[in-house]
């Protein structure tokens, strides 16, 4: 709230003065680029990767300035004028409109083309070393995919650890034993028999598929291993979430001071009648402004962000790992609630990685994360060492503080919105998959849910149940092609209070 | 735009009947009535009392800049504290159950048998908490009626059990296995004698675990009692066909139906034969049935009757002897009496309808029930079916009366009384609880303390039905499951569970279940398949019936020597109490009886004539309220003090009637109202005498709130089968006509405001006047799907219920006193044909209202914060947060549905019902928001349930069924009068029903445009 009221400040004054505050602006400024790319853009965009729209790195090598600014202003204009780069930009990603921003200034538009043209240091993709050998590289892959649900370098977990276990084995054992190993046991082999008994007799899946050099390969990298990353760039710190502007907020204290003072000088020193009555009702004016719209964000829990039971990091999971949203809340395509997912979901995956092996920052370090995800298991009841869950367990289950609270009178169904309307979750959530702690991104105001039902259009023609009204609409109002929301009964108040 | 039409509006007269609601109305220049209908709030805000009282005012210390500086102060203290909310948790599974997704309801097939009420049924299950019990439709048995939709609330009662109990105090499992096992073992010990006394359970599986125990401790006996007994139909149906159970009657078939006192919509033989009836009240090929009932209180059925004959019991006796004797014997009786020429008439009717015909009685005697079955059987009644036999009510009056008097001789050793309360429901309720002190052990398996288990030694603490599971056999080869569908809510266990305990077995009650299914019933189908469906049936052969010689002309002589009285008293069931086994559950008792429109209480029933004659009054005060004098009622040599007396149109003289199932001991406090009527529960009728005691009684009726402004007389439209079958449909139905520049112009021609957008879905229900029996399974639905509160006796009186909807009786007769005297068809009793006014024997019809969801309400007009507005779906939309309370949209509703939230009815020590405790909150409906205080509401036409229709159809990408979209009140109508779809989807069931001529709006010459449709009801008088 507190970084909106410079907003307000500002705003306030333009209404009322009709002052353009210019804050001096260089050329292209990617730090002022960054902030306006993460307000306006990073909802649809990334840098390195497609979302909804497609990657900006570099864009500005690709197209022209003045084309981007165009775009970027009004993108809608620029295809209308039959421009074949916009049309076909449009087509390839999904003809869904990007939001036109005719309220970004030239130079907004440089600062966001420098700073996607800088390389941002926020998104440095964490660039583990890649080990030299390209074999060990193929082996890691190979492991990767075979071999992690199972198996760790230097630890059990189903099975036993691999790291140089071509040092305890001969290379010929292991390739029989790899490809099949129950045909080993059968053989009467004594070591394939042992290790079957040792590890609860669950037998390893075989691997016929995998040609002599595939399991050399594997061998190679067990025998390697992982090689540390040599740099670690702050990932993690630099992301930027909406943390409170401090620079913001002590610039509208200090401008809102400077007026004060300014006001009262005129007040107390001038001798111009006039003045004092335009001074006294203009801060008179300006006081009800800032004090009317700062009530009116009382309700609103926008940038609400609170400490969770446990670290759990979007960017970690939704981000680096690139998990599904609706891997974890998988009742947002079902149900009215998005879902919590509940602990045994965390076990599909944590039963294996019990460990935090990413990038470390001096403030959080890997204790810090591995004692997080022991929280699950905690709650649930397993057995690190047993790797099984422990018996008779009072679970406890896990209490997340709720961010996005609607409140009772309000009905809100996530299905309709992901699963009908084909939302990205994003749209209404914000970039979660670069939040370390979640954030409410949007305001959660009837106002904003109004405004997107009134902005986006329903697609009639693909679903069977609007079969019947679309022809009757067609036929009703034959000029119209596109129906919004709120065109179909979504701004009636029925609809979401009852 | 505004065109000016002189609109001169013609009003149309369907008949020349007068409506009414209450005998206030009849009544010339009553202010009362005059009020109510003028305010749609009757009771004054009491501002005068504090502003108005002067003392007071100087007396206070408050003043006015005291009283702004606390306003101040709260607002601004309000505003700083809704700066900052409160942390809300969210706690997901720890390990999610995996047909559990939160947000979304499951459906199981379950079954109740209570002992009064068996239904098949579908238990919503939200979260793992049941919420809403719908009827399954897909079973022969899946009818609700208001008690059935109630028992869900039933489940989270606090007054419930909490565990096992010897002795008044708190035992574990453990120790009351051992001790009552140990005594169990010292009576066999002894070959003392072990009792069941059970309620009907009609379980197979429990029967055989019963057997099964018989066998092991020898000298045991079942008795089965019913509270609401059925007695001497079973003990008949012995005589004459060899099995003790109860007939299963069709109604579908029926072309005559003639009924001696049988409240077969009600509770009789254990009910669930409406939808039956209601397939024969709607005119098909200009043929509808003809219902005849002779009764003497005014019940359910006797409300629905074509024709009603009004008689005190005594004459019933009689009236079904004359029946037989004419039908069955050919004797016709020569007596100049009107009763006697409606018999003759009847007679002949029946003749005539080959075997398409049933007589029933409700007389409680065995040679009465005789003469009944005999009737059916000369007339090859296709109706009656006395060989798939219902097991429904088994109780054995004598066997309990047997037992009593054994315990009381110290016969029995034990006794072991489960899903029954006989220290309550016994006629001779003392003396039974006198003699269960004399048993060497007493177990009670209840849900809750009652006059049983407090004098038994043992308490056996049993789960709802919600929690339990079972098998019924409610008919011959139609077997049903019961399931859990809730986790136990306390430290229950089943009577079976305990059965199994006590006969050493390990096994659960559920594997017992399942493996005697599996080897008894199934016969090699699925177990999972029944449990799914709730029911299997299997063919039974067609047996030949057995038929003993039974001596009918004994029976009638015995039945000939009974002698009428003076004052005959009986006793009835109630639509929402019953057998007062679910008395503590308070939306029953808010529901407003169907009859005498009074909550939460009961009362004598006593005709006009009889009240004058004894001096008692019904008054109306000034707020609309009724208040009773009170008498005490000797019968049966039991006096009952202070009951409250209720004058009831078409109640017959010399007879009165007082409801069962109240008086109930151990009930929370609010509902420990009424008097027991139990000690009077056997017979035919007992001989009362009353007596006038001073003190009045106030009753919570809300039969002339949310008057109509005083147009009635149009409100509710119904013909005659020979006008709708002869007679062109503008006559008998006619819309109302405008008239436009001297021209008379249909109502499309004058209507001030443009037409909504027509298109895609627009909601309509219609509401079927002939089938509807006014039963309130549909009230209590909307009160369970929408989350309505109780709001307690007080506040009915002063206007201010809550039910979304509610079933308007109204009386109505076109008899003047002159007419009624020259024709002379009233007086069908000795001394009955001095007096005769309209208010004594009137017709009933019902009609239920809910909002009616006009395309030009009033309502949204006049709201000036436009919180009630209309959708394009055809619902008008209140939207709750948006609401200040100005109440205009009550005030200019024609309808008079909307309601206010005068308290916040949650959380609320002053309102002390379900939503003010964490149990009785679990039965709340997530998807609708608990109103708070100071807004209005009203249906909604359950939006929350089409809202998800339509999302399931986008879901898949399909087109949404005719029949998909339901209201809660349309899937609880067990006889489909109410009917709910997209009436422009012109193939479906509500938009065929638009067009039928019988189809018309509530006070249309209003111009309203309703979404909400009636039927008009037709009545078949035609004579024979």
């Amino acid at each position: 709230m507190q970084s909106n009221t410079f907003k307000k400040l500002i705003t306030g004054l333009t209404f009322l003065f009709l002052i353009s505050f210019s804050i001096s602006a260089q050329q292209g400024d990617p730090e002022n680029g960054k902030k306006l790319y993460n307000t306006n853009c990073a909802a649809c965009h990334k840098l390195d990767k497609k979302l909804i729209g497609p990657p900006l790195k570099g864009v500005s090598e690709k197209r022209s300035n003045e084309w981007l600014h165009s775009w970027i202003k009004d993108n809608n204009a620029l295809r209308e004028s039959g421009d074949q780069d916009a049309i076909d930009i449009f087509n390839e990603y999904n003809s869904i409109p990007m939001t036109p921003y005719p309220q970004l200034s030239e130079q907004d538009i440089n600062d966001i083309i420098a700073y996607t043209d800088d390389k941002p240091t926020g998104d440095l993709a964490a660039t583990t070393s890649k080990a030299s050998d390209p074999k060990v590289a193929l082996g890691k892959k190979l492991f990767q995919t075979h071999c992690v649900a199972c198996h760790k370098l230097d630890k059990k977990l189903i099975g036993p650890p691999l790291q140089g276990i071509s040092e305890k084995r001969s290379k010929e054992w292991l390739h029989l034993w790899i490809r099949d190993n129950a045909a080993l046991r059968a053989s009467g082999d004594q070591d394939a028999i042992d290790i079957f008994n040792e590890y609860n007799s669950i037998p390893m899946t075989p691997y016929l598929q995998l040609s002599e050099d595939d399991i050399d390969a594997i061998l190679a990298y067990t025998t390697v291993g992982d090689v540390k990353p040599v740099e670690v760039a702050a990932v993690v710190a630099d992301i930027v979430v909406a943390t409170p502007k401090s620079s913001n907020r002590w610039m509208s204290y200090a401008l809102a001071l400077v007026i004060l003072i300014l006001a009262v000088w005129i007040l107390v020193q001038s001798k111009n009648g006039f003045l004092k009555i335009a001074v006294t009702i203009f801060v008179t004016l300006l006081g009800t402004y800032v004090l009317f719209d700062s009530l009116m964000d009382i309700g609103i829990d926008q940038g609400y962000q609170p400490i969770q039971p446990i670290a759990f990091s979007h960017t970690i999971h939704a981000g680096d790992n690139l998990i599904d949203c609706e891997y974890c809340h998988s009742s947002a395509r079902n149900s009215k609630t998005s879902g919590i997912p509940s602990a045994n979901v965390c076990m599909n995956c944590h039963k294996s990685i019990t460990e935090y092996n990413g990038p470390v920052t001096s403030e959080s370090e890997k204790a810090f994360y591995d004692a997080e995800i022991h929280k699950i298991y905690d709650a649930i009841g397993w057995d690190v060492d047993k790797l099984a869950y422990k018996d008779n367990y009072e679970q406890i289950p896990i209490q997340w503080n709720r961010i996005h609270n609607l409140p009772d009178f309000v009905y809100y169904n996530h299905s309709q919105h992901v699963n009908v309307a084909g939302l990205e979750c994003q749209e209404c959530h914000g970039p979660v998959e670069e939040m370390d702690e979640v954030y409410q991104y949007s305001p959660l105001t009837m106002r904003w849910c109004l405004d997107c039902h009134k902005e986006t259009d329903i697609d009639l023609k693909d679903n069977a149940y609007y079969a019947k009204i679309h022809e009757e609409l067609a036929k009703k109002y034959p000029d119209l092609e596109n129906w919004t929301v709120a065109d179909l009964g979504g701004k009636e108040c029925g609809k979401c209070h009852y | 735009m505004l065109i000016q039409y002189k609109i001169k509006q013609t009003i149309n007269m369907a008949s020349n009947k007068k409506y009414w609601k209450s005998v206030e109305e009849l009544k010339e220049n009553s202010s009362i009535v005059e009020k109510l209908k003028q305010k749609e709030f009757v009771e004054e805000i009491p501002a005068d009392q504090f502003l108005g009282d002067k003392d007071t005012l100087d007396s206070s210390s408050t003043s006015r800049r005291d009283f702004l500086k606390y306003v101040g102060f709260s607002t601004a203290v309000a505003s700083l504290a809704a700066c900052e909310g409160p942390v809300i948790k969210s706690i997901p599974y720890v390990i999610k159950p995996d047909d559990i997704t939160p947000g979304v309801a499951e459906y199981f097939a379950t079954t109740i048998a209570d002992g009064i009420d068996f239904a098949n049924v579908l238990i919503k299950v939200r979260e793992g908490r049941p919420i809403k019990i719908e009827p399954n439709k897909e079973s022969s048995f899946g009818s609700t009626n208001a008690r059935v939709q109630a028992s869900v609330l039933s489940l989270y009662d606090n007054n419930r059990l909490k565990g096992p109990k010897a002795k008044g105090e708190a035992i574990t499992w453990n120790k009351f296995d051992t001790e009552v096992l140990a005594k169990l073992n010292e009576l066999k010990g002894n070959g003392e004698k072990i009792v069941f006394l059970t309620g009907t359970c009609a379980s197979p599986s429990t029967s055989s675990l019963v057997k099964k125990f018989s066998e092991q401790y020898s000298n045991v006996a079942h008795v089965v009692y019913d509270a609401i007994s059925e007695s001497a139909a079973l003990d008949a149906m012995k005589e004459m066909y060899g099995k003790r159970s109860l007939p299963d009657y069709d109604f579908s078939k029926a072309e005559v139906i003639v009924s001696v006192g049988a409240d077969f919509l009600g509770d009789w033989q254990g009910g669930g034969f409406s939808t039956g009836y209601a397939k024969g009240r709607i005119p098909k090929n200009g043929k509808m049935s003809q219902h005849i009932q002779f009764e003497s209180n005014m019940s359910l059925t006797g409300a629905n009757a074509d024709k009603r004959v009004m008689i005190k019991p005594s004459q019933q006796v009689n009236a079904l002897i004359k029946l037989y004797q004419a039908i069955v014997s050919g004797v016709a009786t020569r007596e100049m009496s009107p009763l006697n020429t409606a018999i003759q008439d009847i007679a002949k009717q029946i003749k005539a309808a080959e075997g398409n015909a049933v007589v029933v009685t409700g007389i409680q005697d065995k040679n009465a029930q005789l003469l009944a079955l005999q009737i059916n059987k000369a007339i090859q009644s296709s109706v009656i079916d006395v060989v798939n036999t219902r097991n429904i009510r088994h109780g054995d009056d004598a066997k309990v009366t047997q037992l009593t008097a054994d315990m009381k001789a110290g016969k029995i050793g034990a006794i072991i009384t489960h899903n029954t309360n006989p220290a309550y429901t016994l006629p001779n309720a003392k003396e039974f609880t006198e003699a269960l002190k004399k048993t060497k052990l007493s177990v009670s398996f209840a849900m809750s303390d009652n006059e049983t288990t407090n004098a038994s030694q043992y308490v056996a603490a049993i789960p709802h039905y919600l929690e339990t599971w079972n098998d019924v056999l409610i008919k011959k080869g139609q077997y049903s499951l019961t399931q859990p569908t809730i986790h136990k809510l306390f430290d229950t266990r089943q009577f079976q569970e305990t059965l199994l305990k006590w006969l050493g077995s390990n096994e659960t009650y559920y594997d017992y279940l399942k493996g005697n299914w599996n080897n008894n019933i199934l016969g090699g189908k699925s177990w999972n398949q029944a449990l799914h469906d709730g029911t299997f049936s299997v063919s039974v052969a067609n047996e030949e019936n057995l038929v003993n010689d039974v001596d009918i002309s004994a029976a009638g002589s015995a039945l000939s020597k009974i002698k009428g009285s003076d004052l005959e008293l009986t006793v009835y069931t109630k639509a929402g109490i019953g057998d007062g086994q679910q008395a503590n559950n308070p939306w029953l008792q808010e529901l407003p009886d169907p009859i005498t429109r009074t909550t939460w209480d009961n009362y004598l029933l006593v005709s006009r004539i009889d009240a004058e004659r004894l001096g008692l009054e019904n008054r109306t005060v000034d707020n609309g309220a009724l208040n009773g004098d009170m008498v005490n009622i000797t019968a049966n040599g039991v006096t009952i003090e202070k009951v409250p007396v209720y004058i009831q149109p078409g109640q017959a003289p010399g007879s009165i009637a007082l409801a069962l199932g109240y008086g109930e001991k151990g009930l929370q406090e609010e509902m420990s109202i009424g008097v027991n009527a139990f000690p009077f529960a056997k017979g035919i009728f007992h001989n009362a005498s009353i007596e006038k005691v001073s003190g009045e009684h106030e009753f919570a009726c809300v039969q002339l709130q949310h008057t109509i402004m005083g147009r009635e007389g149009e409100i509710t439209k119904e013909t005659t089968l020979a006008d709708f079958v002869s007679k062109p449909k503008d006559e008998w139905n006619s819309p109302p006509k405008f008239s436009l520049d001297h021209q008379e112009v249909t109502q499309d021609k004058v209507d001030l405001w443009e037409k909504f957008d027509d298109l895609g879905t627009r909601f309509n229900l219609s509401i079927d006047l002939a089938t509807c029996t006014g039963c309130a399974a549909c009230v209590i639905a909307c009160h369970a799907e929408n989350n309505v509160p109780v709001v307690g006796k007080h506040e009915i009186r002063v206007s201010r219920d809550m039910h979304w909807m509610r079933i308007d009786r109204y009386y109505s007769s076109d008899m003047t006193v002159e007419k009624g005297k020259e024709e002379g068809i009233f007086g069908t009793g000795d001394f009955f044909n001095a007096q005769i006014q309209p208010s004594d024997a009137p017709e009933v019809s019902f009609q239920p209202v809910m909002c009616q969801h006009c395309n030009h309400a009033p309502c949204e007009t006049v709201c000036p914060v436009a919180a009630t507005s209309h959708g394009l779906q055809g619902q008008n939309q209140m939207a709750y947060n948006r609401c200040v309370g100005t109440r205009y949209c009550a005030n200019n509703c024609p309808y008079r549905v909307r309601r206010f939230n005068w308290f916040k009815y949650f959380d609320n020590n002053e309102f002390d019902f379900n939503m003010n405790n964490d149990l009785g909150r679990m039965v709340l409906n997530p998807d609708v928001v608990v109103r708070s205080r100071g807004v209005m509401e009203k249906c909604s036409m359950c939006i929350q349930m089409t809202q998800l229709t339509i999302l399931n159809a986008k879901k898949e990408g399909r087109p949404v069924a005719d029949g998909e979209f339901q209201t809660a009140c349309s899937n609880a109508c067990p006889t489909d009068a109410i009917v709910f779809g997209d009436v422009n989807d012109k193939i479906s069931k509500v938009a065929q029903l638009e067009k039928d001529d019988r189809s018309f709006k509530l006070l249309d010459f209003v111009g309203t445009k309703p979404n909400v449709f009636y039927q008009l009801k037709v009545k078949n008088t035609k004579e024979a």
